[in-house]
C-alpha cells in the first residue's frame, strides 16, 4: 500500500507543531496519523441529561446505554458490529459481560478501574465497520469525564452533538460545537426530546441561527426517542418518520458509507488545517510580542537613547562649570572668613596689651590666645567642610535622582592640634638694682642742681634741700624708666602675639586651600567617572538596540517564513480534503 | 437575643456611624426591614423554572405565605432573609455550584436559610408517569446522602409549571381534560406520545386544536398525561384535580417547608440578615471603637438558639443524626418543626391547660437531660440532646414569669 498523499502534509505540520512547542497539537496530529480504525467512528457527545443514552438506544433499537436517572458511565462506550450481542469491559484486562447486565456492572465498578466499554451488536447499520461512541457527559472542565470525552473526540471522524429541546444551546455548548467543528470533518446537532417541547420548531430555528453565528457548519436534526420507541413497538412507519430518526440515520449511513481511506484523509486534512491555524496564531502572538517590546518600537528607543546622550553632554558642561565656580568661591570665602576671625583676635590682643602688663597677664593671655585661635580655625574648617558637602550634593543633583550620591570627601580634619605654642616674648622686669641705679643717677642731678643754688646762700652742697630735690629727682627718673620699660614690654608682647596669629593664619589658610583643592579633585574625578559610565551605558544601549533590531528582523523573518509554510500546508490540506467545506481560509 | 436587641444594636451602630450618611441609610433600611415581611429570594441558572415557581407561589391565596415577599433572582443576594435555590438536575457538577462560598463565621454558622429545589421535576425519568415520585425519591436521597445538600433546610422536587397550572386550573380546562379522559386509554395513548401528535389532527374527540395547544403549553405533555390519569382514577371535580396536581407537583411541599422553616422563624431570620449586614459594614468601614459592636454581633451569633434548632431539625429530617423513628419525630417536634407554640412543640391539643403543658415539658426535660448526659452516646448525639434540652427549658421559662 502506498502512503496516502495526506501523510506528508500531516507529518510536516506535526514537525512544525513539535518544533514550536505545541506538543498538544502534535499529539493530536499523531493520533490522526496513527489511527488504524477499520471504519468510521462517530462520537455522541453532550452535556448531562440531554438524552444521549436515549438517542443511542433509539438509533440502535437496543437498550445498550444507561438512560434516565442511572448515572451515566464515566468511560466511553464503543458500539460496533458483532454477529452476537456482546459487551466487554476494558480495564487492565478485558472482561466479557452480558449486554443486558452492562448498566448494573458499570454501577459497581470502582471509578478509574475501566478505560472503555466495547459493545458488539448485530445491526445492519454497523455492518460497514461503523463505530458509535457514547461519551461521558461533559461537565466540569477539570473532571476526568470531560477529559475522557475530549479524548474520544480526538479520534472521531464525525460527531453528533446532543442538546435537548427544552432549552436553547448554551454558550458552553456552542463553544463545544465550535471546537468539534474545527477538528472534525462532520458535525450534526441532534435536538432531542421534541415530543415534550411544544415549541421545538422555533427552538431548532434559533439553534441553527446560533450555530451559524458562531461560524459552525452543522445540520440540526430534531428527534424524539420516545416516538421512535413507540413506532418500533407498533411497527408504525409514519410515526417513525415523525420521530426524526430516519433523517439522522440517513446522515449516519452517509458517514459510514464513505470509504475509510477517504474519511481518514478528510479527518487528517481538517486536523492539519486546525493545527496550522492554531500554530499560526501562536506564532503571530510571538511575532507581535517580538516586534513590539512592550509597545515601544525600536525607532522610539533609538530616539530616546539619542536624546539621553545629548542631555548627558549638556549635563557635563553644567556640572563642570558649577564645580569650578563653587570651589573658587569657597576658597576666597574661606580665606576671608579665617582672616576676619584672626583680625578680631588681633584687635583684642592690641586692646589687651594697651592696658595690661605682659609680665602679669601673659600666662593667662597665652591660654586665651591659643583657645581662640583653635576655635577660629576649627569653625572655619567646619564651615568649609559643610560647604564642600553642599557643593558635592549640588553637583550630584545635576545628574538626576538616580545618581544623586555624592562621593565621600577627603576631609582630613582641621589639624587644630598642630597649632604651635605661642612663643613667650623676652619680657624684662624692672629689677631692684636697676631701680636703685636709675634712682641714684636721677638723684645726682637734683642734689647737684639744688646744692649749687643753696651754696650761694651759704649752705653746704649737701643739705636737706638738695637732698630732698635729689630724692624727688630719683623718684621721677625711676618712674619714667619704669613707664618706658612697660611700653617696651607691651610692644614686644603685641608683636609676638601678632606674629603668632599671622603664622597660624598663613599656615591654615594654606591648609584649607589645599583641603578644598583636594575636595575639588575628588569631586571632579568622581563625577567625570560617573559621566563616562553613563555615556558608555548609553552607547551600549544604542548598540544593543541596533543589534537587537537586526536580530529581531531575522527572527521575524524566520517566523514569517514559518507562517507562510504553514499557510501553504493549510492550503494543501484544503485541497486534499476538498470536500471539507467552509473552513476559514487562513490569512497569514 | 431578640429582635428588640437587634434594634438596639442597629441604633447604636447608627449612632457610631452618624458621620457617614450612606451607612446610616443602610442601617435605617435594616431597621425598617425588621418590620416588613420576610424576603425570600429565588436563585438559579436560567431554565430552572424560577419565574414559574415565583408566580406559582406569589399568586397563591394561602395564609402560610401571606407573610413573605418573593424575589426572582434578587439583585443583592445578601439582602434577602432566605433563599430558594433551584437546580435542574441533582448531579454533582450542578450541586457543586450551589455550595455557598466565603462569608463570615457568623454567616456560615447560621446558614439555615435556604432550601434546594429540583425544578422541572417532571423531566426526571424522561417524563414517565411516575416521574414526580422518582424525582421526590431522588431529592430525598440527595438530601440524606449528598454532602453538597447537607447545608439546606430541605431538598424538594417541584414541577413548577404543573403546580402553577394545577393551582389555577380553570373550569374550561378541566372540561377539556375530562373530555380527553373519556377516550379509552389505548386509543388515546398514541395521541399523548408527543406534543405534535397531541396538537395535530385527526383527534379522537372534538376538542379544537387551539385549546389542545393551550392545554399542552400550560400543563406540559407530562402534565396533561398526569391530569388525564388522575381524572380516570377518581379526581372527578376541578377542585379535587387541582388539589391533587398541587400535591403531586411538590408545590405543597415547598409551601410547607417555606412556612415551617422560614415564616415561623421570620423574626430570627430577619434579625440574622440585619446582623449580617451590620457585620459586613463593620468589616468594610471599620470604626475606631468598633470592637464593642463586633463583640455584640458575635454574641448574637452565639446566643441565637433559633438557628441551632433549625440546623438540628434539618439534620434530623435529613437523617444525619443518630436519632430515628419515634424519638426523631419527638425531637423535631420539640425543636419546633411543627410550630413554635408550646402545645405544638409538646404535641398537645391546642387548648391544653397550662398545668398539662408544664407537666409535658417537665417530663420531656427529664428524658432529654438523660440523653444529654448518657456516657455511652457519641458527642454529636449529646450535643443534639443538649439543644433539645435548651428548647424545652425555653418552654418552661414561660412559666417562671
Amino acid at each position: 500500500m502506498t502512503a496516502p498523499a495526506w501523510l506528508d502534509v500531516l507529518n510536516e505540520t506535526l514537525d512544525a507543531c513539535a518544533a514550536h512547542g505545541r506538543a498538544d497539537l502534535a499529539e493530536r496530529l499523531r493520533r490522526r496519523r496513527d489511527q488504524r480504525a477499520p471504519g468510521t467512528r462517530i462520537a455522541v457527545v453532550g452535556f448531562p441529561k440531554q438524552g444521549k443514552g436515549y438517542l443511542l438506544n433509539a438509533l440502535l433499537n437496543a437498550p445498550v446505554c444507561a438512560v434516565g436517572d442511572a448515572s451515566t458511565p464515566a468511560v466511553p462506550t464503543e458500539i460496533g458490529y458483532a454477529a452476537d450481542p456482546a459487551a466487554v469491559l476494558v480495564g487492565h484486562a478485558r472482561e466479557n459481560v452480558p449486554v443486558g447486565d452492562l448498566a448494573k456492572e458499570l454501577e459497581v465498578r470502582p471509578p478509574g478501574s475501566l478505560r472503555r466499554v466495547e459493545v458488539g451488536l448485530p445491526r445492519e447499520l454497523l455492518g460497514t465497520g461503523l463505530v458509535l461512541v457514547d461519551t461521558p457527559a461533559i461537565g466540569d472542565p477539570r473532571s476526568p469525564r470531560t477529559a475522557a470525552t475530549l479524548d474520544v473526540l480526538a479520534d472521531a471522524h464525525a460527531v453528533i452533538l446532543v442538546s435537548d429541546a427544552t432549552q436553547e444551546l448554551q454558550p458552553a455548548e456552542l463553544a463545544l460545537a465550535r471546537h468539534i467543528r474545527t477538528w472534525c470533518p462532520a458535525l450534526v446537532l441532534a435536538l432531542t426530546k421534541i415530543d415534550v417541547s411544544p415549541d421545538w420548531r422555533e427552538l431548532a430555528a434559533r439553534n441553527r441561527a446560533a450555530l451559524s453565528e458562531t461560524g459552525v457548519v452543522a445540520d440540526v436534526f430534531p428527534v424524539s426517542a420516545t416516538v421512535r420507541q413507540a413506532a418500533a413497538k407498533a411497527g408504525d412507519v409514519a410515526l417513525n418518520e415523525r420521530s426524526g430518526f430516519p433523517e439522522l440515520l440517513n446522515w449516519v449511513g452517509e458517514q459510514a458509507a464513505r470509504p475509510i481511506e477517504r474519511t481518514r484523509a478528510l479527518a487528517a486534512a481538517v486536523s492539519v488545517r486546525a493545527a496550522a491555524v492554531e500554530l499560526v496564531e501562536t506564532l503571530q502572538t510571538r511575532l507581535n510580542a517580538v516586534s513590539q517590546d512592550n509597545g515601544v518600537d525600536q525607532i522610539t528607543l533609538l530616539h530616546q537613547a539619542q536624546r539621553r546622550t545629548e542631555e548627558l553632554r549638556r549635563q557635563n558642561v553644567r556640572w563642570q562649570n558649577m564645580l569650578s565656580d563653587e570651589i573658587t568661591d569657597l576658597i576666597s570665602d574661606a580665606e576671608y572668613d579665617l582672616r576676619e576671625r584672626t583680625r578680631v583676635i588681633v584687635r583684642h590682643v592690641d586692646r589687651t596689651f594697651d592696658e595690661g602688663d605682659p609680665v602679669q597677664i601673659w600666662p593667662d593671655f597665652q591660654t586665651w590666645l591659643e583657645e581662640n585661635l583653635a576655635e577660629a580655625v576649627e569653625t572655619n574648617y567646619n564651615w568649609v567642610s559643610d560647604r564642600s558637602e553642599w557643593i558635592a550634593q549640588a553637583v550630584a543633583s545635576t545628574f538626576g535622582p538616580h545618581y544623586g550620591h555624592a562621593p565621600e570627601l577627603p576631609l582630613t580634619g582641621s589639624g587644630v592640634d598642630s597649632i604651635p605654642e605661642v612663643g613667650t616674648p623676652k619680657i624684662e622686669r624692672f629689677k631692684i638694682g636697676q631701680k636703685l641705679f636709675t634712682g641714684l643717677r636721677g638723684s645726682y642731678g637734683g642734689v647737684l642742681m639744688f646744692g649749687l643754688v643753696t651754696s650761694l646762700a651759704g649752705l653746704p652742697l649737701i643739705n636737706p634741700v638738695s637732698l630732698g630735690a635729689g630724692v624727688a629727682f630719683a623718684t621721677k627718673s625711676v618712674r619714667d624708666e619704669g613707664g618706658m620699660r612697660l611700653q617696651r614690654r607691651q610692644a614686644l608682647a603685641k608683636a609676638a602675639a601678632q606674629r603668632h596669629v599671622d603664622d597660624v593664619f598663613i599656615r591654615f589658610s594654606k591648609e584649607i586651600k589645599d583641603e578644598v583643592r583636594q575636595v575639588q579633585r575628588r569631586l571632579r574625578d568622581h563625577f567625570a567617572a560617573l559621566s563616562d559610565q553613563l555615556s558608555e551605558e548609553l552607547t551600549r544601549q544604542r548598540e544593543l538596540i541596533i543589534a537587537g533590531s537586526a536580530e529581531r528582523d531575522r527572527r521575524t523573518q524566520r517566523v514569517k517564513k514559518e507562517i507562510d509554510r504553514l499557510a501553504a500546508l493549510h492550503r494543501k490540506a484544503g485541497a486534499l480534503g476538498a470536500t471539507a467545506r467552509d473552513i476559514r481560509e487562513l490569512s497569514a | 437575643m431578640t429582635t428588640f436587641d437587634v434594634r438596639e444594636l442597629l441604633n447604636e451602630a447608627a449612632a457610631h456611624y452618624r458621620e457617614r450618611p450612606h451607612a446610616v441609610e443602610m442601617l435605617r433600611e435594616c431597621l425598617e426591614r425588621l418590620d416588613e415581611p420576610l424576603r425570600v429570594g429565588f436563585i438559579g441558572t436560567p431554565g430552572t423554572g424560577k419565574s414559574t415557581l415565583v408566580s406559582a407561589l406569589a399568586e397563591w391565596p394561602t395564609r402560610a405565605l401571606r407573610e413573605i415577599d418573593l424575589f426572582d433572582t434578587p439583585a443583592f443576594a445578601e439582602h434577602v432573609d432566605a433563599t430558594v435555590r433551584l437546580v435542574r438536575h441533582l448531579d454533582p457538577d450542578e450541586l457543586a455550584g450551589t455550595r455557598s462560598v466565603g462569608g463570615s463565621a457568623f454567616a456560615r454558622q447560621t446558614a439555615v436559610n435556604s432550601v434546594l429545589v429540583l425544578g422541572r421535576a417532571d423531566e426526571v425519568g424522561a417524563g414517565r408517569i411516575d416521574a414526580l415520585l422518582t424525582a421526590k425519591q431522588l431529592a430525598r436521597r440527595a438530601w440524606r446522602e449528598d454532602p453538597d445538600c447537607a447545608g439546606f433546610q430541605g431538598v424538594i422536587a417541584v414541577a413548577g409549571q404543573l403546580g402553577y397550572a394545577g393551582r389555577a386550573l380553570r373550569d374550561d380546562e378541566f372540561e377539556v381534560l375530562r373530555a380527553l379522559a373519556s377516550v379509552s386509554r389505548p386509543e388515546l395513548e398514541r395521541y399523548l406520545l408527543s406534543v405534535d401528535s397531541f396538537v395535530d389532527d385527526p383527534f379522537p374527540v372534538r376538542v379544537s386544536p387551539e385549546s389542545r395547544k393551550h392545554l399542552v403549553s400550560r400543563f406540559g405533555l407530562y402534565g396533561v398525561r398526569l391530569a388525564i390519569t388522575l381524572i380516570r382514577t377518581g379526581c372527578d371535580s376541578r377542585l379535587k384535580l387541582s388539589a391533587e396536581l398541587v400535591h403531586r407537583s411538590g408545590l405543597g411541599d415547598l409551601r410547607d417547608t417555606l412556612a415551617g422553616c422560614f415564616v415561623a422563624r421570620a423574626e430570627a431570620l430577619k434579625a440574622r440578615t440585619a446582623v449580617l449586614r451590620l457585620e459586613g459594614l463593620l468589616v468594610a468601614e471599620p470604626l475606631p471603637h468598633g470592637d464593642r459592636l463586633a463583640a455584640r454581633v458575635e454574641r448574637f451569633a452565639a446566643a441565637a438558639h433559633d438557628f441551632r434548632e433549625l440546623r438540628l431539625i434539618a439534620g434530623i429530617r435529613g437523617g444525619r443524626t443518630a436519632l430515628s423513628g419515634e424519638s426523631a419525630e419527638e425531637a423535631a417536634r420539640l425543636l419546633g418543626a411543627q410550630g413554635l407554640a408550646p402545645t405544638e412543640r409538646l404535641g398537645l391539643e391546642p387548648d391544653a391547660d397550662p398545668a398539662e403543658i408544664h407537666a409535658g415539658a417537665e417530663s420531656a426535660l427529664v428524658r432529654w437531660r438523660h440523653e444529654a448526659e448518657r456516657a455511652d452516646a457519641a458527642h454529636a448525639e449529646r450535643a443534639a440532646a443538649r439543644v433539645i434540652v435548651r428548647s424545652v427549658e425555653g418552654l418552661l421559662s414561660l412559666f417562671v414569669a
